[in-house]
């Protein structure tokens, strides 16, 4: 048969199955790769954000002989080419060039004191590669070639060099000047030129930091402060220096390409660093000599921590969402093999094989899902992102399940000569096969949930990946649920039934019975309608979670809408002028110092402030204020629980101040987190000295800051949007809120092909009823009474799942990474949303069931009940 | 009496029905049994049927008697529990799936009662003749137009079903029955809805296929105008085919029928219910050999004689 003419025929459900295969496809390629994407963001900023010493690689050899010196530029140029050779493959990718982006390589001694100070002084002696690229010489000129010099009736060798300025006048030197370095092997450096870097701000100069600034150093034990300063030598130089003489180092900068890095690298990044220090001690030559300086694996590490818990939380939607996108497909494939059954029966009656029938269902099938499917993969290229396996296996997995399923029903509904299905009678009794494998399905979710909360989601997942075990278990959860649900609830059901049968009206008696047959609700709707709502009140549950943890962390950070510290007393009239910033109600002024604790060399932090007025700018906010309470004697104190039990004791701070302590109080926002602390009334000094204000309102930092300068402004606004301007942090709760959105779409999808898939069976039952007399307000009554326990058993079993799922995930996903460090933990019951969720759902269902009773009394009743012969 | 010429044809016929015979169709004690959730609905209770080739033959009987399911069993739609049946050689009980899709494509084509079901209605009537050659993979070109010619329907060819009236839907749906020249017609109260011209219309186009073609036709009917018009009508009580009129004509032109009650294999005989009523049998009855017939008695006149 032409499959576009069939096509145009059902018309309607190949457009339900087209649609929902264009967003599913879509939706389930492009997430992963925006997901992705952000992943990849959130790697190259923090690559970014690291000082490229802790990125790139470094290799450095130490020379204590002249045989092992590099004297000539070149030298370096070799070793590195060898020291690229042995680069693995997934380090080589990410490695920039030689002589790009920070990549170079150099010379330098370390400890080399100026001869006459005393130890005081250190003048190093370095040679860049490419450091006439990297300097320019602002006064004198660029050194030159060494020369020799007397010096104490010794010859030694003058090395002209060059210095940043900072660094001369530090020591002391101008241009011209020479002096003698060395311990006993001595050597004179005459400074010729003075330069500046030509981009301070470049990474380069972060493996360089000697070279452009100076250098202080306080020994252990020492009172005085040692100067190290670096001068740069030139080529011809080089020749000149040895590990014989002084500590000299060669080192050389393997740059990374953190615009190239993705988080998909990571994984390999890891060893590939291993294999390559291994690479380089079995090499010939004198790589083996070299030691690998990096930190790049202790970045990627804790990145990768991080991201283990972003990607669980993904997997869990996504798959959620796959699972309940699959189910709705199905559900309309189920749609469209429902229409086309008289057709097919007619074809197989007429001599149709089984194959020509589920061909030619298939075939429609794909007609639909084929292109749809291509389309939303051609769309989901819009997204940003690479290109991740799952792209390409999501709208494939789609495409065959949806074909498959359906030439499989096909064939199983024509497979016997005749259906021995009769409409009059129940459900058949499940088989032995379908109730052993329900049980299995329960027993493996159980015993999965139970491993979840023991092992935790994302132990060992740096370590060992992702256990899909494990990320199966909240979607095994959630059909065990609904299985549960599916074989439960008619008992209940029946137990109504018995009692609306002795009540007078035979409305829902008929409603309630219909409904306890459950033929006209298969398992399919259930099966998706649970997951999509307990999915989506998870997601709910778990971004509302996240983002509530977010505000507590930015309030405890800050400890009030604004605050101003500063290092100098705020005079009367800055705190005047705060005040009068727009958007600030109230303000409040604080002493903060570091106070002697007794007559001991122990200190404390103390914070002189008035509680009761601070928590008065508070309102609205999670978090509380210690009280202060009253003392009989001394002053009254909150102190931290590492000076808490010593009752009254004295502080030196301006004068000595007898405390008491009345409360004990772990931290205190904004200021405390650990150590000792100590929070005492405003006015115990005797001349307060404000150098913290505690605003309140909602004055922007920039206001604050305008009124006051130089002062420390924070806002709990902007610590919040740190939190949450984090890449990945960004990422999970957009998922989140795009998977909640589109799983309520899918659900209330679901209701509707539902209620279209028994509507004709429903019609010919009311139909028959109106022959006896029902009315059109009795059977919209029935219609609803027949779909709601369903439904409303659906709603609250997903909802009661959804607001289960995170208490008991809980422990097995670390969210704390997005929620400013704390964990996420004591999820509230912000009923809202998830009710929500569920009553849109319900009062559509509702809504569906009066609209189909609407539509099919326009039908005549014998129309209706011509057809319901057909059976 | 001497045996009148369909006795002697029935009693040809039964004889060979012991040995399974070669009648067109054989049902030798036929039992379908529905069974859902416990619930069990015994339509078939051993039937006993037998068709010659080229036949056309009615059967009638209430609702509910198992007509529907008579003919389901014989087109291969509906497998029966127990008993024999057989058409042109073929069992209907032991046919494996790809004897049975040979068996629809080959042997069987028939009718439905509701003329929208006989027909996808998006096709054209030609397109509905040709839609069992194609299944079976024999297209030929022309035949489709033939048939539709036969029936008195070729003016139908390009419509769809709903642009046709009721008669001239059945009629397409014979011309689609026959497309794959079957041996055997089956057609459920092809005349249920239509009136009674219309009825004829599509009744003539019944005998002609029978006639023309060869094609032994069975047709369920409530239709006395069926009924009454063909050779043989069979009909069913109970699960049983409990009586048979045959029809002749007499010398004279005169169309004779008369009804004889069904006697089966091992001499089984339902009476008609108004017999018993009217001599208000019940339970047992009393029977009698006479010379050329057995007499059947009421028990009550001797209740003591059988002690």
């Amino acid at each position: 048969m032409k499959l576009l003419h069939l096509a145009r025929v059902h018309l309607g459900a190949v457009a339900v199955l087209l649609a929902l295969t264009l967003s599913a496809c879509l939706l389930v390629a492009g997430l992963p790769r925006v997901t992705q994407a952000a992943f990849d963001a959130a790697l190259r900023e923090a690559l970014l954000k690291a000082p490229a010493e802790r990125v790139d690689l470094t290799t450095m050899m130490t020379t204590d002989s002249p045989g092992q010196d590099l004297t000539r530029a070149q030298s370096f140029d070799e070793l590195e080419q060898d020291m690229r050779a042995v680069l693995p493959a997934p380090l080589d990718r990410l490695i920039a060039p030689a002589g790009t982006g920070t990549g170079h390589s150099g010379a330098k001694t370390y400890g080399t004191p100026i001869s006459g100070t005393g130890g005081k002084q250190y003048l190093n002696l370095a040679w860049l590669s490419d450091q006439e690229r990297r300097v320019t010489w602002v006064e004198g000129r660029a050194p030159g070639e060494p020369t020799t010099t007397t010096w104490n009736n010794q010859e030694l060798t003058l090395f002209e060099a060059g210095m940043a300025r900072e660094s001369m006048s530090a020591l002391g030197i101008k241009i011209g000047d020479t002096r003698v370095i060395g311990e006993n092997n001595y050597a004179a450096v005459k400074v010729v030129g003075a330069f500046e870097a030509k981009d301070p701000a470049d990474r380069y100069w972060s493996h360089n930091q000697d070279v452009i600034n100076l250098q202080l150093n306080r020994p252990a034990g020492s009172l005085d402060e040692e100067v190290h300063a670096t001068a740069l030598i030139s080529d011809q130089g080089l020749s000149k220096l040895s590990g014989r003489d002084r500590n000299l180092t060669y080192f050389w900068i393997l740059p990374l390409r953190t615009q190239a890095a993705t988080a998909l690298d990571v994984p390999e990044l890891l060893p590939a660093i291993k294999e390559f220090e291994r690479r380089m001690k079995v090499a010939d030559g004198m790589l083996p000599r070299q030691i690998l300086r990096t930190g790049l694996p202790e970045m990627l590490g804790s990145f990768q921590a991080r991201l283990a818990t972003a990607q669980t939380v993904m997997y869990l939607v996504l798959g959620g969402l796959l699972l309940v996108a699959l189910g709705v497909i199905l559900l309309a494939v189920q749609l469209l093999a429902d229409r086309m059954d008289t057709a097919l029966g007619l074809m197989r009656a007429r001599g149709g094989a089984l194959r020509q029938l589920a061909g030619t269902g298939a075939g429609l099938v794909a007609l639909a899902v084929v292109p749809a499917a291509l389309a939303g993969y051609a769309l989901s290229y819009l997204f940003p992102g690479p290109v991740l396996p799952l792209v390409h296996a999501g709208p494939l997995l789609v495409v065959v399940v949806a074909v498959a399923f359906a030439a499989a029903r096909i064939a199983v509904a024509h497979r016997t000569p005749l259906n021995e299905r009769r409409d009059d009678v129940a459900t058949a009794r499940p088989s032995a096969k379908r109730i052993t494998l329900e049980v299995l399905v329960v027993g493996l979710a159980l015993a999965g949930a139970y491993l979840l909360r023991t092992r935790g989601l994302t132990t060992d997942v740096r370590t060992e990946g992702q256990d899909p075990f494990l990320l199966l278990v909240p979607l095994a959860l959630a059909l065990a649920a609904g299985l549960i649900t599916m074989r439960c609830y008619p008992y209940p059901l029946r137990l109504l039934v018995r009692l609306a049968a002795r009540m007078r009206p035979a409305v829902p008696f008929l409603g309630l019975t219909r409904a306890a047959r459950a033929r006209s609700f298969s398992m399919l709707p259930v099966l998706i309608l649970l997951p999509a709502l307990g999915v989506s009140v998870f997601a709910s549950v778990v971004s509302g979670g996240v983002g509530d943890t977010q505000r507590l962390a930015s309030w405890q950070s800050v400890g009030a809408p604004a605050t101003v510290t500063s290092r100098m007393e705020l005079p009367a009239e800055a705190i005047e002028r705060v005040r009068q910033v727009p958007g600030v109600t109230a303000v409040v002024p604080a002493q903060y110092a570091s106070v002697q604790v007794g007559h001991t060399p122990e200190r404390a932090e103390l914070l002189a402030v008035d509680l009761r007025s601070w928590q008065g700018l508070l309102g609205g906010s999670p978090i509380t204020l210690p009280t202060a309470g009253t003392a009989p004697s001394g002053i009254p104190a909150v102190v931290s629980p590492a000076l808490a039990g010593r009752g009254t004791f004295e502080i030196g701070w301006n004068s000595r101040l007898k405390i008491t302590e009345t409360g004990v109080a772990p931290t205190l926002p904004g200021f405390f987190t650990e150590g000792k602390f100590i929070v005492v009334p405003f006015d115990v000094g005797q001349r307060p000295v404000v150098n913290t204000l505690i605003v309140g309102g909602t004055a922007s930092a920039e206001a604050l800051r305008a009124a006051v300068p130089d002062t420390i402004v924070r806002t709990q606004a902007a610590a919040l949007a740190d939190i949450q301007d984090d890449p990945l942090t960004g990422t999970v709760r957009t998922t989140l809120l795009v998977v909640t959105i589109a799983l309520s779409a899918y659900a209330l999808v679901a209701v509707i092909i539902a209620l279209v898939i028994g509507a004709a069976d429903r019609a010919r039952a009311l139909s028959f009823l109106r022959t006896l007399g029902l009315s059109d307000r009795q059977a919209q009554r029935l219609t609803v009474l027949e779909v709601m326990p369903m439904i409303l058993v659906t709603a609250l079993v997903g909802l009661a799942l959804g607001l289960v799922l995170p208490a008991a995930l809980g422990p097995g996903v670390d969210l704390s990474a997005y929620a400013g460090g704390l964990p996420v933990g004591d999820y509230e019951l912000d009923l809202v949303t998830p009710t929500a969720l569920a009553a849109g759902l319900t009062l559509v269902a509702v809504l569906g069931a009066y609209a189909h009773t609407a539509i099919s009394r326009r039908r005549s009743l014998g129309a209706v009940l011509r057809v319901g012969d057909l059976s | 009496m001497n045996p009148t010429l369909s006795e002697l044809e029935a009693q040809a016929s039964k004889g060979k029905a012991a040995f399974g015979g070669d009648a067109h169709i054989v049902c030798d004690n036929l039992v379908r049994i529905y069974k859902t959730e416990g619930v069990e609905v015994v339509a078939l209770q051993g039937l006993d049927l037998l068709v010659q080739k080229g036949e056309l033959l009615a059967i009638v009987g209430a609702s509910g008697s198992g007509k529907s399911t008579l003919l389901n069993v014989l087109s291969g739609l509906d497998v029966p529990t127990a008993g024999v049946a057989k058409v042109g050689g073929m069992d209907l009980l032991s046919m494996t799936a790809k004897d049975r899709l040979r068996y629809r494509r080959e042997v069987v084509g028939f009718i439905w009662q509701q003329t929208a079901r006989n027909l996808l209605p998006y096709l054209s009537a030609r397109e509905n003749v040709e839609l069992p050659m194609k299944l079976a993979g024999k297209a030929r070109r022309g035949r489709a137009t033939e048939l539709l010619e036969l029936l008195g329907v070729g003016y139908c060819a390009d419509r769809t079903t709903p642009e046709m009236s009721g008669g001239e839907q059945q009629r397409v749906a014979i011309a689609v029955a026959l497309a794959n020249g079957p041996q055997l017609v089956l057609a459920d109260e092809p005349t249920g809805e239509l009136d009674s011209d219309t009825s004829e219309q599509v009744f003539d186009a019944l005998r002609k296929a029978n006639r023309e073609l060869g094609v032994t036709v069975v047709v369920v009917t409530h239709d006395p105008l069926v009924s009454e018009q063909v050779d043989r009508t069979v009909g069913i009580r109970d699960g049983r085919t409990s009586s048979e009129t045959l029809r002749r004509e007499d010398a004279e032109g005169q169309i004779i029928a008369e009804e004889y009650a069904v006697l089966d294999r091992v001499g089984r005989l339902q009476l008609p219910r108004d017999f018993m009523n009217a001599l208000e049998m019940e339970r047992r009855v009393r029977l009698e050999l006479e010379s050329d017939h057995i007499g059947v008695w009421p028990a009550r006149e001797e209740p003591s004689g059988e002690q």
